[in-house]
């Protein structure tokens, strides 16, 4: 299967989705960032009053001439610290619901994608999405968007400040403006390549690390030792050689822009010479000049390193805002529904790789309620055809026919993280305890399960109670019981347990079937056996069809299956 | 390295010069910061005030001096320290890799998860720690040299500052302590819905499967509010704090204006020492919310540096002998009152060359054999040897060159089939690995097909096949598989019995397995029974005369 990454939104694309994101908040969004115009506006005041101290002396004023300006800057401080904290709690309100209301459509979208899809974009592509770029957009709407706003605003309201003193401070301090936008440029256009790279590598080292520790205990039985920690090794230099190219890049940055400070600085200066020679600025504004650039030192470096987490939470935007516009799944057009509750499949073909056939015109049909066994060697199609009947694939061509609600259980198994009883709640949310119960209890599950530390309340799952293969596997035929499907569609579901487990699922497989129509993709030919019907697959195609007895006095495949299955299990 | 303690020590030792040069340009950088508004002061008072040229380009010259000298101390500094911290996470982080590979084992008790966080999160802040070190340096020096700039000035203005900055930023953190904590539990409360998504993703086959994505997406979307409403609780309890901390500063830059104007008219100070100290004040305030920073790096660092001790320092699960393991291997297994898991006293003896199953009628004794013979664990009583040896007496990394325990649960690693078959670099040329993939019945997989992380891309009988093929490939005098072919159909799995034998004519091989197919090809089954050999006769004598062994084997 070639991997198809999922899409990425275009910027234009992004743009509008955090417009659109914004939009039914825009009171708060004008109420909040208002509030910050005033509160940086009214903390401007602190230079000229610092400058009006100034003057006072200059002007060998008396002491207590000082009181009101100093009384004067406490209030200023007082009011500026209010405005500040409702002004931010408001943007962060703004943030944080956007932000929510976007990654709930997210998850929505992504558990809303054809999992064919899904599977062609690779598990890393989603899993990176879903942790590391929802995170990062996170936390730049946490942390990077107040400071960013409240930067900006200082810049812009300190610039105009200056030409409120003197428009020619204005023109000494934008002097460094040139060589700041040039400097930010710069930066951005080494920095996203790099940056993109940093991130390739940082996940492929992360990668191995979880291929190499999954498997410590393989890799030490083949004396693989050496080997995995020179990868993971190798993995881990290119990651911090990377990242130091990152920092590199960082503090050219920075001194690029101190080169701008000390430009702009020395240019206040030297209007401030100017001005107070020819009589149009007194010392104390030009005191006031000089100290609003050196103040914008502080939020100019702030908005340009943020510049960094902007441009990585856009990229991660990007790919967040492109799952979260992928259209839905559309009804699988291929997979008709049917009234009562059997399975009719006609002419099916399909091809995952174009060319590359592994099922060829296939036809079959299931009774409601009939127990069909799929038997055949490894890589004669039984699988896909198990997944097309369920509707993971779109068939390549041919039609299936179904009722409404397919279940499909695969010996891939995940329990969710939290209390057990959750877990089975996702099959059915309504569930009462007792029917909790009853469904573990179909699967003789309900034995283990009440001897959890918390019975059903145990957490199960990632960073909770560990629960062995066979009872990940009861887990998921009980949820099965739960959603209560017309058909059931079982792929190798008895697999991960050797021969003694392999039965007890067999039974739980049995009677989570009860009463359904059911396709079971057999290894194990007791299955087979058991089943009302058997349906022998090679190379892509059904060969045989017919009970287990029938097909066993035929003498064909299945016999051949049968009896290399037996062979060695009868007494002699 | 016994305590987190240790290893933030020998993270220092070991870039300790990184970090001297770091933390000196670092000084020298906050010196220069220190002196920016001394001198925009001074330029003030006597370029500005006087209106002379002369005056200013001098002043001009020497703020061109200290620019320059801060931003290289800058750059080279904090390049200096990013390199140690790199490079002592990655020092580090082998180490954590190394640990976990031990032959010994005994470090995974702990989630692969958790252990890949610790060898990435974990290592990553203790190399931090250099930073802060180095940030602290500066910080301090910035602190000293704006103290003695500002006592030079005026000692009376000096001490009001130096005692000021202080207690005005410790009454910011005990006004915002409370604010503090409740903003990390709210933050704490705020992960959970990443963890969520990330989980719900990870089972999307599962949901898909049972058509539960409405019931997941419900589900997400209450963590998701629950986590938004904490969310914002912290943002406001931050809000609050960034407010009180501005007015605080606000009141401050007040309390010195007036005692520096005060001074000025009273002559005392100069002008420009007034526009200096004001400066200074609000210069401090970045060395001092520098020291906040640190703080909390080392409170994150010692954390981390405790868990990554607890891994480095785990016991080995088993302790290395210190025999060699006979130059060649003739494969005799003996197995004498054995008692450990499900095993009872067991008794068992394999001859060299012998291929023998191992039927157990419960699947923990057979596991607990399996682990054994690995020697993943040792025996609570009795011995195991190899060749006469006692395994106890050997390295654990050493015996598994003379016996492969291939279990059940093999996983197969990112890259190609052909890549996993020749797993032991160099041990398997080409016709090799081609052999064994016949004889574990994969023949039919082409052994350049790409395997992605843990097998994923390929089908479960598909991973069952190569792993066996590796386990075949690489030869080792004493073979040991553990339920091999659970996934695979009967056809084949008779294929591959015989693929066995043919495969491991001659060298001991023990199939721990219930499957008939495979205990048919077996010189000698052994019905484990209780944890002990109840029975031992080939396959089809067992079948005909031992019930018990009959309804172990028989589906």
């Amino acid at each position: 299967m070639t991997r198809e990454l999922l899409p990425t939104a275009t910027p234009a694309r992004t743009r509008a989705a955090v417009l659109q994101a914004v939009r039914p908040h825009r009171r708060t969004a004008v109420a909040g960032f208002g509030l910050l115009i005033v509160a940086t506006s009214v903390g401007l005041l602190i230079q000229p009053l610092l400058g009006h101290i100034v003057d006072l002396v200059a002007g060998r004023e008396q002491a207590a001439a000082l009181a009101v300006p100093a009384a004067l800057l406490v209030l200023v401080g007082l009011v500026q610290g209010a405005l500040t904290a409702w002004g931010l709690t408001l943007v962060a309100r703004l943030g944080e619901t956007a932000l929510a209301d976007l990654r709930e459509r997210f998850v929505e979208r992504v558990l809303a994608l054809p999992l064919d899809r899904a599977e062609r974009a690779g598990s890393g592509d989603l899993t990176s999405r879903v942790t590391g770029d929802v995170a990062r957009v996170a936390e730049a709407v946490r942390s990077a968007l107040p400071a960013l706003a409240r930067s900006l605003l200082s810049i812009v309201l300190t610039l105009g400040a200056l030409a409120l003193l003197d428009w020619r401070f204005l023109v000494a301090a934008l002097l460094a403006v040139p060589v700041q936008v040039h400097t930010a440029r710069w930066y951005v256009r080494n920095a996203v390549p790099l940056y993109a790279a940093q991130r390739v590598a940082t996940g492929e080292q992360q990668q191995q690390l979880l291929d190499t520790i999954a498997g410590a205990s393989t890799v030490r039985a083949f004396r693989a030792e050496r080997e995995h920690l020179e990868r993971v090794a190798g993995r881990s230099r290119a990651a911090v050689e990377l990242t130091m190219r990152g920092v590199r890049l960082m503090l050219r940055f920075y001194s690029r822009l101190h080169v701008a400070e000390y430009a702009g600085l020395a240019a206040v200066l030297a209007v401030g010479v100017l001005l107070v020679r020819d009589g149009s600025a007194t010392i104390g504004t030009a005191t006031a000049a000089a100290l609003y650039f050196h103040n914008l030192f502080g939020p100019i470096n702030t908005a340009l390193a943020l510049l960094d987490d902007a441009q990585a939470a856009t990229a991660s935007l990007a790919r967040v805002v492109g799952v979260a516009d992928a259209a839905p799944a559309d009804a699988a057009p291929a997979i008709r529904q049917q009234e009562g509750g059997g399975v009719s499949v006609r002419g099916l073909a399909h091809a995952y790789e174009p060319g590359d056939p592994v099922l060829h015109g296939v036809d079959l049909d299931i009774r409601p309620g009939e127990r069909v066994a799929l038997v055949g060697a490894s890589g004669a199609g039984k699988t896909t055809l198990a997944k097309l009947v369920a509707g993971v694939h779109e068939p390549t061509a041919g039609t299936v026919e179904t009722p409404p609600g397919v279940a499909m259980v695969t010996q891939e198994v995940h329990v969710f993280a939290g209390p057990l009883a959750d877990d089975l709640r996702l099959a059915r949310p309504d569930a009462t305890d007792d029917e909790l119960r009853a469904a573990l209890a179909t699967v003789d599950a309900l034995a283990w399960a009440e001897e959890l530390p918390d019975g059903l309340a145990t957490v199960v799952g990632e960073g909770g109670h560990r629960l062995t293969g066979a009872q990940r596997q009861q887990l998921a035929l009980a949820r099965l019981v739960l959603a209560d499907p017309a058909v059931a569609v079982l792929d190798e579901a008895t697999a991960e347990a050797g021969s003694v487990g392999a039965r007890l699922l067999e039974r739980a497989v049995e009677r989570a079937v009860d009463g359904r129509t059911a396709l079971i993709v057999a290894h194990r030919l007791t299955q087979a056996a058991a089943a009302d019907s058997v349906v022998v697959m090679e190379d892509g195609r059904v060969v045989e069809r017919g009970s287990h007895a029938d097909l066993r006095a035929a003498g064909g495949r299945y016999a051949a299956h049968w009896s290399a299955w037996t062979d060695h299990r009868q007494d002699v | 390295m016994h305590t987190g303690r240790d290893v933030l020590l020998r993270t220092v030792a070991s870039q300790w010069r990184r970090l001297a040069g770091g933390s000196l340009l670092g000084a020298g950088h906050q010196a220069g910061e220190a002196l920016v508004p001394v001198l925009i002061g001074v330029a003030i008072d006597q370029a500005v005030a006087g209106g002379d040229w002369g005056r200013l380009l001098l002043w001009l010259a020497v703020l061109a001096a200290v620019y320059v000298g801060l931003s290289f101390s800058y750059r080279f500094g904090a390049r200096a320290g990013e390199r140690a911290a790199e490079e002592a996470a990655h020092e580090l982080r082998t180490a954590v890799v190394a640990r976990v590979l031990h032959p010994g084992g005994g470090a995974e008790d702990r989630l692969p998860g958790a252990l890949t966080g610790i060898a990435t999160e974990d290592v990553r802040r203790v190399g931090a720690v250099l930073m802060a070190a180095l940030a602290a340096v500066a910080g301090l020096t910035g602190l000293v040299v704006a103290g003695v700039l500002l006592l030079n000035t005026s000692v009376q203005l000096g001490l009001i500052v130096l005692a000021g900055t202080p207690a005005l930023l410790w009454l910011g953190h005990l006004l915002g302590k409370p604010l503090e904590r409740r903003s990390a539990v709210e933050q704490e409360h705020a992960a959970r819905a990443s963890g969520m998504a990330a989980d719900l993703v990870t089972g999307l086959r599962v949901l898909k499967g049972i058509g539960a994505e409405r019931a997941a997406v419900e589900r997400y979307r209450r963590t998701s509010r629950d986590s938004l409403a904490a969310t914002l609780r912290a943002a406001r309890a931050e809000a609050l704090q960034n407010g009180v901390v501005l007015a605080l500063t606000g009141a401050f830059i007040a309390l010195i204006a007036l005692a520096g104007g005060y001074f000025a008219t009273t002559g005392d100070i100069t002008l420009g020492q007034l526009v200096s100290a004001v400066g200074l004040a609000l210069f401090l305030q970045g060395p001092l919310q520098l020291f906040a920073w640190v703080n909390a790096e080392f409170a994150q660092a010692r954390a981390s540096a405790a868990r990554v001790a607890a891994l480095l320092s785990a016991p080995p699960a088993v302790p290395a002998g210190d025999r060699e393991p006979p130059g060649d291997v003739a494969g005799a297994l003996r197995l004498r009152s054995v008692t450990y898991g499900r095993l009872r006293d067991l008794d068992l003896d394999i001859a060299p060359g012998e291929l023998v199953g191992v039927a157990a009628t419960d699947p923990a004794a057979a596991a607990s054999l399996v682990r054994c013979l690995g020697r993943q664990a040792d025996p609570e009583t009795g011995t195991v040897e190899l060749d006469g040896v006692p395994l106890r007496d050997l390295d654990p990394g050493r015996l598994r060159e003379a016996v492969l325990v291939a279990e059940h649960e093999a996983v197969l690693f990112e890259g190609t089939v052909t890549s996993n078959v020749t797993s032991d670099a160099g041990h398997a040329p080409g016709a090799a690995v081609a052999e064994a993939l016949e004889a574990a019945g994969a023949g039919d997989i082409p052994p350049g097909t790409p395997v992605s992380e843990r097998g994923g891309s390929l089908s479960g009988g598909q991973r069952q096949r190569v792993a066996l093929a590796r386990a075949l490939a690489v030869a080792r005098p004493v073979l040991v598989l553990h339920d091999p072919t659970t996934a695979v159909d009967a056809v084949t799995e008779t294929r591959i019995a015989d693929g066995i034998s043919r495969l491991r004519r001659d060298r001991t091989t023990v199939l721990v397995t219930t499957s008939p197919a495979l205990l048919a090809v077996a010189d000698r089954v052994l019905l484990l029974h209780e944890g002990r050999v109840a029975d031992e006769a080939p396959h089809s004598d067992l079948l005909r005369r031992n019930p018990g062994y009959r309804a172990a084997v028989l589906a």
